[in-house]
C-alpha cells in the first residue's frame, strides 16, 4: 500500500459474528482492519450518517482520500456539534475497517485527534475556541 | 378484563410521577375544547429498556429494588465508557461488555465496529421490565402457523441463492435490503419505539385532526378525528394499502385513541410482515404536565396467535428539536453493500 494506512490483516479469524447492526457486515470487511491518520478535507453532514473526508499521506508523499463513517447528523447536532466543530485541516486518527468493495471508506469506533482525545466528546476538539 | 386490570396496575406502577400526586392532573384543553396533547415527546428515556421481558421474570412487570440497582449500575458503567476523553483501557473493545460490535473477532483486531457509540442516545434506568406489557409475560405471542409458512415461503427463494451462504448475506438487488436500510420506513411501531437515535415525536392538533410526527425516517401521520362515537371517521377503501396504514382517531375522555388499518402486504410491525387483517390501536394519555403515556395494541389474527400490547411513557422535552432525517440524501449504505457483494463475488471466482 502506498498510503500510510496500515492494513493489518488479522492472522486469525473467528466465526463470522452475527452483527447486531444490520449494515456493517454488508458494507465493511472485518478482515481489513485499518489505521489511518489524515487531514480533514470535508465533513458531509448528511443523512443517514455523516461522513468525514480525510487525506492520508503515504510514506512516498502520495495523498489518498478516505471517507470515514460518522453518526447521524441529528445526534451530532443534539450533542452540540456544528459545522464548525471539525474544521478542514484538523488531523484525525481512525481505527476501523475498510469497505468490502475495496474503496477507501472506513467504519470504526476509534476516531480521535492526534492527542488521543475522542472526536466530538464535549470540548475535545483542540481547534475549538472556548465559548 | 383481567388484562385491563393488569395494565392499570402496570400504568399505576410505572406512571408519570412515580410518587402519588398531591392533586389529580387536569388535562389542559385546546381552544376548541379537545384535550391538549401538543408538544414534542421524545422516547429517549426508554432507550435500552428491553422490548420483550427476560423470561426469568415471568409475569413480573416491575423490577425489584435489586434488579433496578443492577440496571443503574450498568448505566453508570456505560456512562463511564461514554465519557472517557481518550481511547483507553476503559473504552477498549471488550467482548464481555456486550453491545454493538464488541465481539471476539472485532476485539481481536483491537477495535470495535463504528461509528462511535458514545454519540448514541442513552436511556435512563427505570423499573419497567419490558416495553411489552401484555401478554402478561411481556413476550410477543408466537406467529400463527399461517404466518410462519408465509415467512418461510418468502425466505425460501433467497435461502436457495448462493449468496445466502456468504458472510455478508444476499445483496444482489436493492430489494435484498431491509425497508429501513432502503429508507422507506421503519413501520408504524418502529417509528415510535425508543431507539439509539431519532427518538423525537411531535403532536400538533387542529380542529378535527391530530398530526403525529416521528423523527425516524421523518414519518408524519395526519389523523382525522371522528366527531362522535368510536372510530366514526371511516377508513379509506380497503383497496388502498400503505406502509404506515390509514389512521383514524377519536377521544375517549382525555385519551386520544388512534386506529390504524389498511397496511400494505410488505410493511412490517416489529420485523414481521403483517397481513391485510392487521389493526393497530394506539392510546395517548397525558398523565402529567410532562408525561404522555403511550400504549399500543397490535392485532393481526393471521400473523400472531393473539394480540399484544406495548406501553411506555413519552416525556415532554421543550428543548428537543426534530430534525429532518432525509435518509436518502447520502445513503452510501446501498452503494457499499451492493458493490461490496459484487467485489466478494469477483474474489470468489
Amino acid at each position: 500500500m502506498r498510503v500510510i494506512a496500515r492494513l493489518m490483516i488479522a492472522a486469525f479469524l473467528f466465526a463470522i459474528p452475527v452483527w447486531a447492526h444490520h449494515s456493517f457486515a454488508a458494507e465493511f470487511d472485518i478482515k481489513k482492519p485499518v489505521k489511518l491518520e489524515g487531514t480533514v478535507t470535508k465533513m458531509e453532514w448528511i443523512n443517514p450518517h455523516a461522513w468525514i473526508h480525510i487525506d492520508v499521506k503515504g510514506p512516498d508523499g502520495k495523498i489518498t482520500s478516505w471517507m470515514v463513517e460518522g453518526g447521524t447528523p441529528n445526534i451530532l447536532l443534539r450533542r452540540g456539534f456544528t459545522k464548525q466543530s471539525l474544521e478542514v485541516g484538523t488531523v484525525v486518527v481512525v481505527e476501523g475497517y475498510q469497505a468490502k468493495n475495496g474503496e477507501n471508506r472506513a467504519n470504526g469506533s476509534n476516531i480521535t485527534f492526534t492527542d488521543g482525545k475522542r472526536l466530538f466528546l464535549g470540548g475535545s476538539n483542540p481547534n475549538e475556541q472556548p465559548q | 378484563m383481567r388484562n385491563c386490570v393488569f395494565l392499570l396496575l402496570v400504568a399505576a406502577t410505572l406512571g408519570a410521577g412515580q410518587t402519588p400526586a398531591a392533586k389529580p392532573w387536569t388535562t389542559p384543553k385546546t381552544p376548541w375544547g379537545d384535550p391538549d396533547l401538543q408538544g414534542v415527546w421524545p422516547g429517549t428515556d426508554l432507550v435500552g429498556t428491553p422490548l420483550q421481558r427476560d423470561p426469568s421474570l415471568g409475569t413480573r412487570a416491575v423490577l425489584t429494588d435489586q434488579e433496578f440497582a443492577q440496571r443503574v449500575e450498568r448505566s453508570k458503567k456505560q456512562a463511564d465508557v461514554d465519557s472517557q476523553e481518550t481511547v483507553n483501557e476503559v473504552t477498549k473493545c471488550d467482548p464481555t461488555r456486550g453491545g454493538l460490535g464488541n465481539t471476539q473477532t472485532t476485539c481481536s483486531n483491537g477495535v470495535s465496529i463504528g461509528p462511535p457509540l458514545y454519540w448514541d442516545d442513552r436511556g435512563k434506568p427505570n423499573r419497567q421490565a419490558s416495553l411489552v406489557v401484555d401478554p402478561p409475560d411481556g413476550r410477543i405471542p408466537p406467529l400463527t402457523p399461517e404466518a410462519q409458512k408465509a415467512a418461510a415461503d418468502r425466505a425460501a427463494p433467497r435461502r436457495a441463492r448462493p449468496c445466502a451462504r456468504t458472510a455478508g448475506g444476499c445483496h444482489d438487488s436493492w430489494e435484498d435490503e431491509s425497508l429501513w436500510d432502503r429508507c422507506i420506513t421503519r413501520g408504524l411501531l418502529g417509528s415510535i419505539l425508543p431507539s439509539t437515535y431519532n427518538d423525537g415525536n411531535q403532536i400538533v392538533q387542529a380542529p378535527g385532526v391530530v398530526v403525529l410526527r416521528n423523527e425516524m425516517i421523518h414519518e408524519t401521520r395526519i389523523i382525522p378525528l371522528s366527531s362522535g362515537g368510536p372510530i366514526g371517521s371511516p377508513h379509506v377503501s380497503s383497496a388502498i394499502r400503505t406502509w404506515m396504514g390509514d389512521s383514524r382517531g377519536h377521544w375517549e375522555g382525555n385519551t386520544l385513541v388512534v386506529e390504524t388499518t389498511n397496511f400494505n402486504d410488505r410493511t412490517q410491525l416489529n420485523n414481521a410482515t403483517v397481513s391485510d387483517a392487521a389493526r393497530v390501536v394506539e392510546r395517548f394519555t397525558r398523565t402529567g404536565e410532562n408525561t404522555l403515556e403511550y400504549r399500543v395494541t397490535i392485532e393481526d389474527p393471521k400473523t400472531w396467535t393473539k394480540p399484544w400490547t406495548i406501553q411506555f411513557p413519552l416525556k415532554r422535552d421543550a428543548e428537543y428539536r426534530l430534525y429532518e432525517y432525509a435518509c436518502h440524501e447520502g445513503n452510501y449504505y446501498m452503494y457499499n453493500a451492493l458493490t461490496g457483494a459484487r467485489a466478494e463475488e469477483k474474489r470468489a471466482q
